[in-house]
């Protein structure tokens, strides 16, 4: 009777073990899909270095790709905006045009935050959600001092961009370029 | 204390005080008692050890060293939570003893929080730390009801609550409330109940009994969005809330230090009470009484709760039922209704609930020859005094004389009271 309860608190156990494994493993998995699959598109950012308790360093990203001309005067702040993508002829996104509902024909969209609604310019503005760039602890900082000095060097402005995977609504950041090195790279460098 | 209870036998038995058989009694209890505690301090350490380790773990991760590959990282990210749940799996097909189940259960703890925070820096995904935290409680929620571990439920309370403040603290009125809250503490009560019905004198029961109404004023406050005239109204009845738990059948047994509903429900409501008595506070509130907000719905939900548990409790003894402790959320409620139209009526109102309260806690001290509660009393009105020579305009040479009986009041209060105990024990 004992032995069948073990069996049983056991067999549970294996059931727990499996979702505990099955939620990392599938957040990896959806990423290396988009990675594989999906478009890559270049976004202009300026990089901030905030941190996290346990999961480390990161810098934010602001993009410069953060507001859309649309005739939907409704948008309230925190509500999910779809932005369709399209890519200049040097690979950076720009708007197509914002959804309230996700695409249906077009893949190469994501899904964004709206922050306020401008209705003078009949723009709303947005934030990507892909913002987040972990870095190595020590080079979270430079990387942002980096930035601030390669705008002083009268570099061509906004050297600094994003590479972002696209692929279904999904986006996966796969690295951060500054002076077409990445700034991992970069930072060391410097 | 127990060595010298047992060193103390033999001659009890001479004396013909108790008989040889109760003293081998006595003596076999503590044998028995002595051979279990080695196992308790294993567990304590052991369980400390694994979530130091742990931590530590997750701590390093956390440099985000770029010096490994991103496939090498994706493998250490399942390593820690791996190994934790084959430590896990072998305690509980071995059927391995407490110490072994807390401490695996510990490790797999931290070991799902580690790989989670892994994969997020591995694919900068960007979720916030809210919902990490979120997903991390919810997968280890269930290992407290498989290994019946002690540590995992307090573990779970803990960072259930470090989520709440995570997800429902924040600037700005747009944060959403954490609703999810409420279940996932509804679902750790099971595994109090069981351990309260198993063994109530356990320290781990006395540790619950603390924190988890802690968390919940902790917690409270990511309720209240935008009608913050409900905050005094919600916390004095959550406090009223905990402290009439507090004074339930079972919790009543339990001595002081070991009653965190009882200890933490009565301080708040004095706090805050005491807060509340100034009358500017009262005038500054803009009253705008909306019914149809989150908010006033909370201050129903708890208020019903309150009087439930209120009419469950103890109530048989005299002193119970005129304990102003256990009410004095309800005339708060009607006071602050009462403020909407006269602020003055109000702040009178408060300030006698406050002296009325300092008053029964010190004939409760004096009753019950407690000295902790006698001066809590005395501290009380002390406070209310100091309180209103903020806001009225005494003279010096009264507050200075206010003072002086104060002080000769407690030196005769415990004086008076330490001497009856001395006689009574004389007398005995």
């Amino acid at each position: 009777m004992k032995n069948i309860k073990t069996i049983y608190i056991f067999g549970i156990f294996i059931a727990l073990a499996l979702v505990q494994l099955f939620v990392p493993a599938q957040m990896i998995w959806g990423r290396e899909k988009v990675i594989n699959e999906g478009v890559s598109y270049k976004f202009k950012a300026r990089p901030v270095d905030p941190s996290d308790p346990f999961r480390g360093k990161y810098i934010t990203l602001n993009y410069e790709l953060n507001s859309a001309e649309t005739e939907d005067t409704l948008w309230t702040r925190n509500e999910d905006v779809y932005v369709e993508l399209n890519k200049d002829s040097l690979g950076f996104a720009t708007v197509s045009k914002v959804s309230r509902s996700k695409f249906e024909v077009s893949d190469d969209f994501v899904k964004a935050k709206v922050r306020w609604y401008n209705s003078n310019e009949h723009k709303v503005n947005f934030n990507l959600e892909f913002d987040r760039y972990y870095m190595e602890e020590s080079k979270a900082y430079d990387a942002e001092l980096v930035y601030t000095e390669s705008l002083r060097d009268s570099l061509p402005e906004n050297d600094t961009y994003a590479i972002v995977f696209i692929k279904d609504g999904e986006a996966v950041l796969a690295d951060v370029m500054i002076n077409e090195m990445s700034i991992k790279d970069y930072v060391e460098k410097e | 204390m127990n060595s010298k209870l047992i060193k103390e036998l033999p001659e009890l038995v001479r004396n013909d005080i108790i008989s040889d058989e109760v003293s081998k009694n006595i003596q076999k209890y503590y044998e028995g008692k002595a051979v279990a505690s080695p196992n308790k301090l294993f567990i304590i350490f052991g369980v400390l050890g694994a979530a130091l380790i742990g931590i530590g773990i997750l701590l390093i991760l956390a440099h985000n060293w770029d010096d490994f590959s991103r496939s090498i990282k994706t493998i250490i990210a399942f390593v820690p939570l791996v190994i934790g749940q084959l430590c896990v799996g072998y305690a509980l097909l071995k059927k391995k003893g407490k110490a072994w189940k807390e401490a695996s259960g510990t490790f797999l703890f931290f070991g799902i929080g580690i790989s989670m925070a892994l994969v997020s820096q591995i694919y900068n995904i960007p979720g916030d730390f809210g919902t990490y935290l979120l997903t991390w409680v919810v997968l280890s929620l269930p290992l407290i009801y498989v290994l019946k571990s002690n540590s995992l439920a307090l573990l779970h309370v803990v960072f259930l609550t470090y989520y709440s403040c995570e997800y429902g603290y924040g600037l700005g009125s747009y944060n959403p409330s954490p609703w999810l809250y409420f279940p996932l503490l509804l679902a750790v009560l099971p595994f109090y109940f069981n351990l309260l019905k198993q063994d109530a004198t356990k320290n781990m029961v006395a540790i619950l009994h603390w924190i988890l109404p802690l968390s919940s004023v902790i917690v409270m406050g990511a309720f209240i969005k935008t009608e913050w005239e409900f905050l005094p109204l919600i916390y004095i009845i959550l406090f009223g809330l905990i402290y009439n738990i507090g004074c339930s059948a079972i919790l009543k047994q339990e001595r002081l230090r070991r009653n965190g509903y009882l200890v933490l429900g009565s301080l708040g409501t004095v706090i805050l009470l005491l807060i509340m008595s100034f009358k500017d506070l009262w005038k500054e509130l803009s009253f705008e009484f909306l019914m149809d907000t989150q908010e006033f719905y909370v201050v129903a939900a708890l208020f019903v709760m309150a009087i439930s548990v209120m009419l469950f409790s103890d109530n048989r003894s005299k002193e119970e039922q005129s304990n102003l402790f256990k009410y004095v959320f309800i005339a708060f409620s009607i006071l602050y209704f009462v403020g909407i139209t006269s602020p003055g009526v109000a702040t009178i109102g408060v300030n006698i609930l406050v002296f009325a309260l300092g008053i029964i806690a010190i004939k409760k001290g004096t009753d019950n020859q407690h000295f902790g509660v006698l001066n809590y009393g005395l501290l009380i009105i002390t406070t209310l005094i100091i309180c209103r020579f903020f806001d009225t305009d005494l003279s010096f040479v009264i507050r200075g004389l206010l003072f002086v009986i104060i002080g000769v009041g407690f030196f005769l209060a415990n004086y008076i009271m330490l001497k009856q105990k001395n006689r009574k024990e004389i007398m005995k």
